[in-house]
């Protein structure tokens, strides 16, 4: 073979590789929730009506970063309202938490407030990439539960929801009734139960659930990976995106697995005998926490948008539209509208809750055994 | 024209490609061999002195050369049938052909993923015949991935041949066969040789799309890891840029060991090539 053809295919393979190597970006977005993709929220009305207290002249752009899940209800609750009254144009970046916080990290985006799962919000915190916040500034942290007024100390934003990691399961694919995290070691769920990727925020509760599983009362890393290890033959595939467990649990690829208990209305829509277990050994407190991202030129802007969205309105609001569960304290929900969101103090109370700053220090080795020892 | 005008024409090219692509992999590949401050082969000792690493590379590799096998197998005869139709039932054909490289390979895996499932039709279709009472597991397993990557990439195996095949020039055969060659021999001897340029190709292309891609194995992949997925792993979760880049040189430097063995075996069976 000539030179012309060594060199053409050379050619030809870097170019495939790089073509190639683009393409797999879609990947990661292509699971998440169908919302993903929406662009920016509406602008103001059309009639042009602005609140009366809301400053005059062009409005002001805030950038916000979030997951994009039930982009509908955001847009027209807690977006759209927000921009009337204090004259904001909301412009949105979504993706997973781990893709937004990356994006904060290259430093060269312009979101000034995010939404963030603890896990990854500690994260930014450990590397200096948020404002400290002025509690002052959000006077509504007064009104939602202590758990949620500062779970990154009070520097930091506030949850606004914490939701609970617990199992879900489809009854007519298993034959024992599962109660606790224990029974995801049963045989009777072989070759058919998903578990979270350590990556991933429940993957640390995970860990922490095995370490009790394995009957410590504090928490015991190397009890915990042995213990996970012997889940080999239950585990089909380990979720990287909630909407992955969707899929297989309505494909009646799993018979169930770990999950929030906020996804769980997106479960019983593929299947309508599915049940949400809450763990005898206690489920787990997922926290989604709202922040000022560092060189932000709208802090107090930024702080107001908090303030909003810890606001007894939007907490109820959210609540009904089963969206998020409910920190404020002063929202009332009826036993049905209760359904399927994690409603009352107790029961936040009592939710297990994992030190962030812990699990930070230790994921990277975390992630290294459970590659080894759990995901092969 | 001049050649000074004639090496104009090319410097555009030239500096989209320096900019874009020679710089970012020689800053890549320079970047795996400093390391907290100092000049050190560390990222790659580590690499390949772990067992679990070694274990993804070598199911990665494997899962491509079966699929770049299964191309080339599925691949060859076809392109020889459109390669021998005349021009106009060639390009009906050759877009037939081409079609699914027009849907994403998302959706492809998704529908991978309904036919493959537990309820799938394959699996239907065995527990229905009583060739099994359970359904096999075939989603989620390498298997899975190398249907998902052959259904990806065997259009680009096909393109790759057609465009040799279409040269050979059919009266070489006709006079093999006149001078008494089988038609197996003219084959082998006349026709597979002059098409080498294309296997090797249309290989290449396929090999490197199927040790680089993320989506097929991510969606229809199991347990196991391939080395893309590893790749994401540290890159964009847990932020280890370092190891992400040692990885992403490893696979260069796999791709490049193979067009290279590609090539040499090609010139082995065809000096004249």
């Amino acid at each position: 073979m000539s030179k012309k053809w060594m060199g053409f295919t050379m050619a030809t393979a870097l170019v495939s590789l790089t073509l190639l190597a683009g393409c797999g970006n879609n990947a990661n977005n292509a699971g998440e929730s169908p919302a993903a993709s929406s662009p920016a929220t509406s602008s103001a009305p059309a009639d042009g009506s602005a609140s009366p207290d809301a400053p005059a002249g062009d409005p002001t752009k805030l950038v916000i970063s979030t997951w994009g899940f039930s982009a509908e209800f955001f847009d027209a609750e807690v977006f759209g309202p927000f921009e009337k009254a204090h004259n904001v144009k909301i412009v949105l970046e979504t993706g997973n938490n781990a893709d937004r916080l990356n994006k904060i990290r290259q430093g060269t985006s312009d979101i000034d407030v995010v939404y963030l799962s603890d896990y990854y919000a500690q994260q930014a915190i450990d590397e200096g990439l948020f404002e400290k916040i002025d509690p002052t500034k959000i006077p509504n942290i007064q009104n939602i539960f202590s758990i949620a007024q500062a779970p990154l100390g009070v520097d930091y934003g506030p949850a606004y929801t914490v939701g609970q990691l617990g199992i879900a399961y489809n009854p007519d694919m298993v034959d024992k009734e599962i109660t606790s995290w224990s029974d995801l070691w049963d045989p009777s769920l072989k070759n058919n139960l998903t578990m979270p990727n350590i990556t991933g925020t429940a993957g640390p509760m995970v860990v922490d659930a095995a370490s009790r599983v394995a009957g410590n009362s504090t928490f015991n890393e190397d009890a915990a990976f042995s213990k996970l290890a012997e889940l080999k033959d239950n585990v089909v595939k380990f979720y990287g995106q909630t909407s992955e467990f969707v899929n297989m649990f309505a494909q009646q690829e799993i018979a169930g697995g770990p999950i929030m208990e906020s996804y769980f209305k997106d479960l019983q829509a593929a299947v309508p005998g599915a049940k949400f277990v809450k763990p005898a050994e206690g489920g787990y407190a997922v926290m989604n926490t709202l922040n000022v991202v560092k060189g932000s030129k709208n802090k107090e802007l930024a702080e107001a948008f908090i303030d909003w969205q810890l606001s007894k309105e939007v907490q109820e609001k959210s609540a009904k539209a089963k969206v998020d569960s409910p920190v404020n304290k002063d929202v009332q929900l009826t036993e049905e509208e209760a359904k399927g969101v994690t409603y009352g103090a107790e029961v936040i109370e009592k939710l297990n809750k994992l030190d962030m700053a812990f699990v930070n220090k230790n994921i990277a080795n975390w992630t290294d055994r459970w590659n080894k020892e759990v995901a092969n | 024209m001049k050649k000074s005008v004639l090496y104009g024409l090319l410097l555009p090219g030239l500096l989209f490609l320096g900019i874009f692509m020679v710089i970012p992999i020689v800053l890549t590949i320079g970047s795996t061999f400093y390391h907290d401050g100092t000049l050190t082969l560390s990222g790659y000792t580590h690499f390949f002195g772990d067992s679990y690493f070694n274990q993804i590379l070598l199911t990665t590799v494997v899962v491509s050369l079966i699929t770049t096998l299964l191309c080339l197998a599925l691949g060859f005869p076809t392109a020889y049938y459109i390669s021998r139709k005349t021009a106009r039932s060639k390009g009906i054909l050759l877009a037939i052909a081409i079609f699914p490289l027009l849907t994403s390979p998302i959706v492809r895996s998704f529908s991978w993923m309904i036919i493959l499932g537990r309820k799938g039709l394959i699996n239907d279709a065995i527990v229905g015949l009583g060739l099994s009472d359970k359904p096999l597991d075939i989603l989620y397993t390498p298997t899975a991935i190398v249907i998902g990557l052959t259904h990806l990439f065997l259009p680009i195996m096909i393109i790759s041949l057609v465009g040799v095949l279409e040269n050979i020039d059919t009266d070489l055969v006709i006079a093999a066969q006149s001078l008494g060659a089988s038609r197996m021999s003219a084959f082998v001897r006349i026709v597979f040789p002059l098409a080498l340029p294309g296997i090797v190709i249309g290989a290449v292309l396929v090999f490197v799309g199927s040790l680089t891609a993320y989506t097929t194995p991510a969606l229809l992949g199991g347990k196991q890891r391939v080395i893309s997925t590893f790749l994401y792993q540290n890159a964009m979760t847990l932020n280890d840029w370092f190891l992400a880049s040692v990885i992403a040189v490893i696979m260069i430097a796999i791709t490049f060991i193979v067009v290279g063995l590609m090539n040499r075996a090609a010139r082995q069976l065809n000096p004249k090539g």
